[in-house]
């Protein structure tokens, strides 16, 4: 017989499996003193185990198609809300432009309450203030009534005029543009003068000889003497009084009431009628309108 | 294993145990370990253990009250596992011989059980007492019988029988 290593244990081990199994067989099932064996309990937590978990699942399921019908319900919800939230705040900027367009109106009006009906209302939508010439261009143009020599004025006080004009758009000649001019009023002394662009910030008066009364802080308006510019539009304020030594006219930089960065929207009062008899060419109520060519204001500067 | 002989074996105890039970003999042999003991022969300790798993589930099957399979099972799986390696240790030529072994094996199963009872059931520790004692005999009886009809040479026999009658 050959020698086989371990036999006798493997069948021992054998042995002692096969009783391990009969002892744990009837282990299960022997009766409790709860009237049942113990496989039937474990057979029993077993299937409430199962049944707990079918439980779950089903509950589980239940919940997660729940979950995933008030998801789409939710996401649709959201989609809907913000489309309305971006709906609502369209037409809250759209209400807020306008409320400022409306605020922007009423300060125009009450700073101009006797401006002529043909006046309209333009943003300044570009503003080029580098090197010497000055200028700004408006939103509006030849097809909302603007014409060349229009008036453009802010809620502080005047701007400039149009120089230029498109359909949709117009050009403006800032007062502080190294070309432009503008006939002005200092009215505490009552003296007329003519303003300058300085083509950096500002405007100067020149020609007020140095005897005159005049003193910083003054008012600037315009005198309506040039043709162009209606009178009383308010223009600035002298800033200092300087005397240029041997020269007979006094140096008065002005401070423009007007900042063409911070005015927005604008009135463009149609262009001062040529000078006829009986009318009075710089004022502000309406005039009947003609042809402005060879007129002085065209040749202003 | 032969298979026929072994399903032959386990019939003739499953119909003997039932047999027997049907005349209303008060005691009786026990036949699964007759069959579990004649598997055992040669000492091949995996077939016996095989075999007394079989008639062992059997027995609890057709015998055992309910919620005990298993009991028997244990006994004859460890009767299988002790006359096999008794039959290595041992050689059991005599009949009486394996009329020893297989009364011993009927008190070691009944021994058995009662523990398994005591244990599993909680019922008081009781090895059989007379009634194991006479059915070990018994067991021994049929078992002595068998191994004597088993080493009979009955082919020889009857190719001699035969040979007679050609004569």
């Amino acid at each position: 017989m050959p020698f086989v290593p371990f036999a006798g244990r493997r069948r021992l081990a054998t042995l002692v499996l096969l009783l391990s199994g009969c002892v744990v067989a009837l282990s299960l099932q022997v009766r409790r003193p709860g009237g049942q064996t113990v496989a039937e309990g474990w057979l029993l937590d077993v299937l409430g185990l199962g049944v707990r978990s079918v439980t779950g699942l089903r509950e589980a399921v239940g919940a997660l198609r729940e979950r995933v019908s008030g998801r789409e319900r939710l996401l649709a919800r959201n989609d809907a809300l913000e489309s309305q939230v971006l709906q609502l705040e369209r037409e809250l900027s759209i209400l807020r432009d306008a409320e400022r367009e409306r605020q922007r109106l009423l300060a125009l009006y009450s700073a101009h309450p006797l401006a002529p009906p043909a006046s309209r209302v333009a943003r300044m939508v570009s503003l080029v203030t580098a090197g010497p010439f000055h200028s700004a261009l408006l939103d509006r143009g030849r097809a909302e009534g603007l014409e060349v020599a229009g008036v453009v004025v802010g809620v502080h006080g005047l701007l400039g005029r149009v120089v230029g004009t498109g359909d949709q758009t117009a050009r403006v000649q800032l007062l502080s543009d190294r070309l432009a001019a503008v006939g002005v009023l200092l009215p505490r002394s009552g003296r007329v003068a003519v303003a300058r662009g300085s083509g950096t910030a500002g405007i100067s008066v020149e020609y007020v000889p140095v005897v005159a009364d005049v003193v910083a802080g003054d008012l600037v308006v315009t005198s309506g003497t040039d043709g162009i510019y209606p009178r009383d539009l308010p223009v600035g304020t002298i800033e200092t009084v300087r005397k240029g030594g041997t020269s007979l006219f006094l140096e008065l930089p002005v401070r423009l009431t007007a900042k063409p960065e911070s005015e927005t929207t604008v009135f463009v009062f149609p262009p001062l009628a040529p000078r006829e008899s009986g009318s009075d060419p710089t004022s502000l109520l309406p005039a009947p309108r003609s042809s402005g060519r060879g007129s002085p204001a065209r040749r202003a500067p | 294993m032969k298979p026929l002989r072994f399903a032959a074996g386990l019939a003739g105890a499953v119909l003997g145990t039932f047999g027997l039970g049907a005349v209303s003999i008060p005691s009786s042999p026990d036949l699964f370990l007759l069959f579990v003991a004649d598997n055992a022969r040669g000492g091949t300790v995996y077939r016996a253990m095989a075999t007394g798993l079989v008639a062992g589930l059997l027995e609890d099957l057709l015998r055992t009250p309910p919620r005990l399979l298993g009991l028997h099972v244990f006994t004859k799986v460890l009767l299988g596992y002790l006359l096999a390696t008794a039959e290595t240790r041992f050689v059991v030529e005599k009949s009486s011989w394996a009329a020893g072994l297989l009364a011993g094996a009927v008190l070691v199963e009944s021994l058995a059980l009662a523990l398994l009872l005591s244990l599993f059931r909680g019922e008081p520790l009781h090895w059989g007492g007379q009634e194991a004692v006479v059915r070990a005999l018994l067991t021994a009886a049929a078992g002595s019988a068998l191994a004597v009809l088993v080493r009979i040479p009955w082919r020889a026999r009857f190719a001699a029988r035969r040979r007679r009658r050609v004569r």
